[in-house]
């Protein structure tokens, strides 16, 4: 790895200010960024560390769940209110990566990092989650949904940072995410379905097989999706997943108490 | 352009001097001859890097050691004497190699700590992210069980 | 600390002695040449070809070598300087330290920059540029027999092996060998038969990835050098080196502490030249540590191409078969030769048929070069034919097993090389795993898009021969025990097996002894630690380097006039006039061969045989392909186990691992030869989540003669017969057949759709 600046400012508006070129990368569990060093693809001259900003927290706010960026993916794992509120978030984080990763990847860096293969970003864009962003020009909100262009391709301006996310309250709402892995059982997956069934309103996003989450408009839309072949399997046959699986998360999502 | 940090390691107050690219194993190593973490796959997705931070399992390989400062380290050889996890391992023979060893008795103490009666599928789930190419995976199983009845019945 | 050990009469084989390095294992202080940093020591960082064939124009290293902190970067040509003939190998002398001329693969070492910052070095690679002149590179196996694009120029037989000396000089070919065995008249009995079956399989190339990737340390002085090696085959380095520069064996000491894994990857020469040359450029030691993702570039397993065609009776009596198979060695041959050769000679099967003809082929091919893993060839043998026997019972509607029964070789029988079947349990591993699969009753078949089905697949393996193991065995003055042997401990418990054979002879407790760790100042020859040969060889050695001690205190109380039970401290008191010294027995052990003829036959080709089987159920996910493994069983043949734990595991072990080459791991290349997973992210290895909930593994009762204790090896057995198991459930399930490896949820759902 080359060398680096690494700084750890304390206020909001100096991360912003420190974020201030190409070659400024954020950091907030650092697992991805590390990955990206370690491979040589991402070559940052500083890094900014985000732990500093006090940006954890999980709280209910007008029956939304508001959680700080910098919250790590293990402790909404583990928290009473998000398995109480939205166990369909606990569940899926049960799978998600491994527990070191999730001891330390924070909820605004996997959000922010962009890669398809990722699970909550498909899950919280059905959900309706909507996130807050910082930047130099002031507070924006987004909804998660928004955030991703393509591969590693997100809306999130350079200098701006993620700083809380919210879900809203699933009501009578039930959800489902379903992931489905080609190799090994722990890998990153061919497909990931999320499901959301507002009464027999579906919403759809699907991710892994599609360079973003991509939102179905129904299921039938599955069809005329753009798929790539790739180290996961062919797109002829990521098409045939697809159809599996979003019956079979559309079924779990039925049957879910929430 | 190194800095000296300190930090505790292994419930001593220590410090060495670090450049912010150099991981936690790689210090762990370098500075104090602590091997018992080790990077393998590079990636953390093995386990054989885990190390603890104020608690917390990570993967060492991928942790900058300048973030340690003023937290607590724990590595595999934090313990003088063994304890019921390592125990087990040698009882129920859950290792081959050795190399992911350390990483596996550090992640069982953590589950047990989580879930004192753990069961197959708790186990499984949650190491997972723990590889072991000998794949003394049936052996390491009977070992967690193992030591959680000692944890739970010591002596 | 306890003194001395006290005689004892509690059995020390059969017994499963904890592993003697259980402690150091667990509390992560086991030594491993991962962790060696010696003081001044350099790090080196290869820098690597990026296309698979080529003639080397220039390589331009200023840039790196300009950057603050690079201490050297190093070329083959500054390898010549210190070896001017720069090829190793086992078998072929076609490897060079450093690629001169040529580069024969993606990845193929082409320079080394050496800093005492890794961080540095490896920086440094990137700044370093090569020009080729890029030439047709070939990749499959079959069209290797006759493709245009040749790999090299001639062939250079290493002279190791005198059955490849007529190769010498040959050009033009990339067949670097053609193993061909006849008994009886295949193609007449085949002509005559009244059913012919024929099949074509194919399995693909995989790593070993030991957690702890390849590692060598060199440290010299202008008269010696130390390796610290990472290595299953010690003594091999010692002599290859010693041949490389010129030296006698007395100047290289090669040591070996605990390996992080091996699995065959780890085997003659990997880093241990280069290293060994850039300490003596240097003065200093120099490391060479391979990340997870180089270990893909360095040394692979065969992929391969199997046509199998049998002859059968209406009654489904096997009269003949006739075997091709092509091995896939990438570019340089290591091994392949042997895995060719000694592998191919089982490719008919664990079956009396007295008709065979076999052609087995080694090809260069412009990939990373493959050797011994785990199996050595008979794993992608056994996949061909369990399948092709399972499809030709199922064809004529006879049961899979029974089938088997008809045709399985018994004791006495000759297999295809003429050698008398001896000490060969297979019909007991058949029965026994009929038994354990519960296979006369019927099994619930699932409704729905779940399908449930089993299969079973028996295979064996001859072992390597003839190969020599020597030994040695103190008996200190104290009682207490010392065994020398360059076997390696790798995982599979050899150090406890070692210390229990001792034991067993000199009547102490296994824990007592200790194992020094191969050291070939130290140690005395020994082959290496492959192809399950070490509990039997070295074990055979140790047992005789034992009785040789004990054979010597007799001798020396006779001396002394000491009566038959006194006290060891007591035959060192009246010697040396204290209880000081020690006395050492030696054991050499090479098991009597025959070389077989030019049609592959032989009386005595194998020393033992080993033997092999799974059975599986799966459930069949029929929307998805996806394949779940719910029951495992793993039956073996290994002699008298030494010790019933560690015959366990590693039966577990090596089944397990082939469940990740049956199923999803792949090394996938693109056309231009370049590897597009190579690291752990995206080539997959099984973790728990993979493993199935229900395996079982028993070793049935049963003695190797002439093995020590009555004990052989089991390190590869369970690997030999779970892929064609898998694929045979497979059929059972949804009846679709797979005759290519890895059977994917895709390649499953592909056949589905064609069916």
């Amino acid at each position: 790895m080359r060398p680096f600046e690494l700084l750890e400012p304390r206020t909001l508006r100096e991360a912003i200010a420190a974020l201030d070129s190409e070659s400024a990368r954020p950091m907030s569990g650092g697992t991805a960024v590390m990955l990206m060093m370690k491979a040589g693809v991402l070559r940052p001259s500083r890094l900014v560390s985000l732990r500093r900003l006090g940006l954890e927290g999980i709280q209910i706010k007008e029956n939304s769940l508001s959680v700080g960026a910098m919250t790590t993916l293990r402790a909404l794992e583990k928290s009473e209110v998000v398995r109480k509120g939205w166990p369909v978030i606990a569940r899926t984080l049960r799978t998600l990566s491994n527990v070191r990763v999730r001891n330390v990847a924070t909820l605004g860096g996997h959000l922010a990092h962009g890669d398809p293969h990722m699970d909550l970003p498909p899950l919280l864009s059905a959900l309706g989650a909507t996130v807050t962003i910082a930047g130099a020009a002031g507070e924006r909100t987004s909804p998660v949904e928004a955030l991703y262009r393509g591969y590693l391709d997100t809306t999130l301006k350079s200098g701006e940072l993620i700083t809380r996310v919210e879900v809203p309250a699933l009501g009578r709402k039930r959800a489902a995410y379903l992931k489905c892995t080609t190799r090994s059982a722990d890998d990153w997956p061919a497909l990931g379905v999320a499901v959301v069934l507002d009464g027999d309103k579906p919403t759809i996003v699907v991710s892994a097989a599609t360079d973003k989450p991509t939102r179905l408009a129904s299921v039938e839309a599955a069809e005329g999706l753009q798929i790539e072949s790739d180290l996961h399997g062919s797109a002829a046959y990521k098409k045939q997943l697809l159809r599996v699986y979003l019956k079979r998360a559309i079924d779990e999502a039925r049957n879910a108490s929430h | 352009m190194r800095r000296t940090i300190q930090f505790r390691l292994n419930g001593e107050a220590v410090e060495a001097q670090v450049a912010p690219h150099e991981t936690l194993v790689e210090v762990l190593q370098e500075s104090f001859g602590l091997y018992g973490a080790r990077e393998s796959c590079g990636q953390g997705l093995c386990g054989c890097c885990t190390l603890l931070v104020d608690g917390t399992a990570v993967s060492g390989c991928l942790y900058l050691a300048t973030l340690v400062e003023g937290r607590e380290v724990a590595s595999i050889e934090e313990n003088p004497e063994p304890d019921a996890v390592q125990e087990a391992f040698v009882e129920r023979s859950a290792f081959q190699c050795g190399f992911c060893t350390p990483g596996f008795v550090l992640m069982t103490r953590q589950l047990l700590d989580e879930h004192p009666d753990p069961d197959d599928d708790t186990i499984r789930h949650y190491l997972a992210g723990n590889l072991c190419r000998c794949a003394a995976y049936p052996e390491i199983i009977e070992a967690v069980k193992l030591a959680a009845r000692k944890r739970r019945n010591p002596g | 600390m306890k003194r001395a050990t006290q005689a004892t009469e509690t059995p020390q084989v059969g017994r499963s002695v904890p592993r003697l390095e259980s402690w150091l294992k667990v509390t992560g202080k086991a030594e491993y040449v991962h962790n060696l940093r010696l003081p001044g020591m350099l790090y080196g960082k290869i820098f690597r070809s990026n296309i698979a064939h080529g003639r080397i124009k220039r390589i331009d290293v200023s840039a790196a070598q300009a950057l603050a902190g690079v201490y050297r970067v190093v070329t083959g040509q500054d390898i010549r300087k210190i070896v001017p003939e720069p090829y190793y190998g086992p078998a072929f002398h076609d490897q060079p330290i450093l690629a001169l001329d040529k580069v024969r693969y993606v990845g193929e070492p082409v320079a080394v920059v050496l800093a005492s910052d890794p961080h540095v070095a490896e920086e440094a690679v990137h700044l370093i540029s090569a020009e080729y002149e890029e030439l047709p590179a070939v990749y499959d196996e079959v069209e290797a027999m006759t493709s245009k694009a040749i790999v090299h120029d001639a062939l250079k037989p290493a002279g190791t092996f005198p059955d490849l000396k007529y190769l010498k000089g040959k050009t033009n070919t990339n067949i670097a060998l053609d193993f061909r065995l006849r008994r009886g008249d295949a193609g007449k009995a085949l002509k005559g038969a009244e059913r012919v079956f024929e099949h074509r399989f194919r399995t693909q190339q995989v790593m070993h990835t030991p957690l702890e990737p390849l590692v060598s340390v060199a440290e010299s002085t202008e008269r010696s050098l130390t390796i610290h090696t990472a290595s299953q085959s010690p003594s091999f380095v010692r002599i290859e080196i010693a041949r490389l520069l010129g030296w006698p064996e007395n100047r290289i000491r090669v040591r070996v502490p605990f390996l992080g894994g091996g699995f065959g990857a780890k085997l003659y020469i990997k880093l241990e030249a280069l290293v060994a040359v850039l300490s003596l450029l240097t003065k200093k030691p120099v490391k060479v540590s391979l990340t997870m993702e180089e270990q893909f570039f360095t040394i692979t397993k065969h992929a391969s191409t199997f046509r199998i065609r049998s002859g059968v009776t209406k009654g489904g009596r096997l009269v003949a078969r006739d075997c091709e198979v092509w091995w896939n060695g990438g570019a340089y041959a290591d091994i392949g030769p042997r895995v060719t050769q000694k592998s191919g000679f089982t490719a008919p099967g664990p079956y009396d048929v007295q008709d065979v003809s076999i052609d087995s082929y080694a090809l260069y091919t412009n990939l990373p070069p493959a050797g011994a893993l785990r199996g050595f060839g008979i794993p992608q043998l056994v996949w061909a034919y369990e399948s092709h026997t399972d499809m030709i019972a199922r064809e004529m509607g006879i049961d899979p097993i029974e089938f088997r029964r008809k045709n399985l070789l018994r004791e006495g029988r000759p297999q295809a090389t003429g050698t008398l079947m001896k000490d060969a349990a297979l019909e007991k591993v058949l029965e026994r795993l009929s038994v354990l699969m519960s296979w006369e009753k019927p099994i619930e078949r699932g409704s729905g898009s779940i399908r449930r089905g089993r299969g079973i697949a028996i295979g064996f393996k001859a072992c390597i021969a003839n190969t020599t193991s020597l030994a040695a065995v103190n008996i200190n003055a104290d009682g207490s025990v010392t065994v020398y042997t360059s076997c390696v401990d790798m995982g599979q418990g050899s150090d406890t097996a070692m210390a229990q054979i001792a034991a067993e002879v000199l009547q102490v407790a296994a824990e007592s002894v200790t194992v020094v760790h191969s050291d070939t100042d130290v140690t005395p020859f020994d082959m290496a630690t492959l192809g399950s040969r070490s509990l039997f060889h070295s074990g055979n050695a140790v047992k005789l380097a034992a009785e040789d001690a004990l054979q010597k205190i007799v001798q020396l109380k006779k001396e002394l006039s000491l009566p038959a039970d006194a006290a060891i401290a007591d035959v060192f008191r009246k010697k040396y006039g204290m209880r000081a010294g020690s006395v050492t027995g030696t054991g050499s052990f090479i098991p009597p061969y025959t070389p077989p003829d030019e049609n592959g036959q032989t009386d005595n080709a194998t020393p033992f045989w080993m033997v092999g089987a799974s059975g599986v159920e799966v459930e069949v996910d029929t929307e998805t392909g996806r394949v779940k493994v719910t029951r495992l069983v793993n039956v073996a043949d290994v002699g008298t186990p030494i010790n019933p734990r560690v015959v366990e595991t590693q039966l577990s072990g090596g089944a397990i691992m082939q469940l990740g080459f049956s199923l999803f791991e792949k090394m996938l290349f693109d056309e231009g030869g370049q590897l597009r997973n190579a690291s752990l992210a995206e080539y997959k290895i099984p973790g728990f989540l993979d493993v199935p909930e229900n395996i079982i593994n028993e070793a049935v009762v049963a003695e190797q003669r002439n093995g020590p204790f009555g004990g052989k090896g089991v390190g590869e057995t369970a690997t030999f017969g779970v892929s064609p198991a898998i694929a045979n459930a497979i059929h059972d399930a949804v009846g679709v057949r797979l005759t290519e490896l890895p059977m994917t949820p895709e390649a499953v759902f592909m056949a589905l759709q064609k069916k």
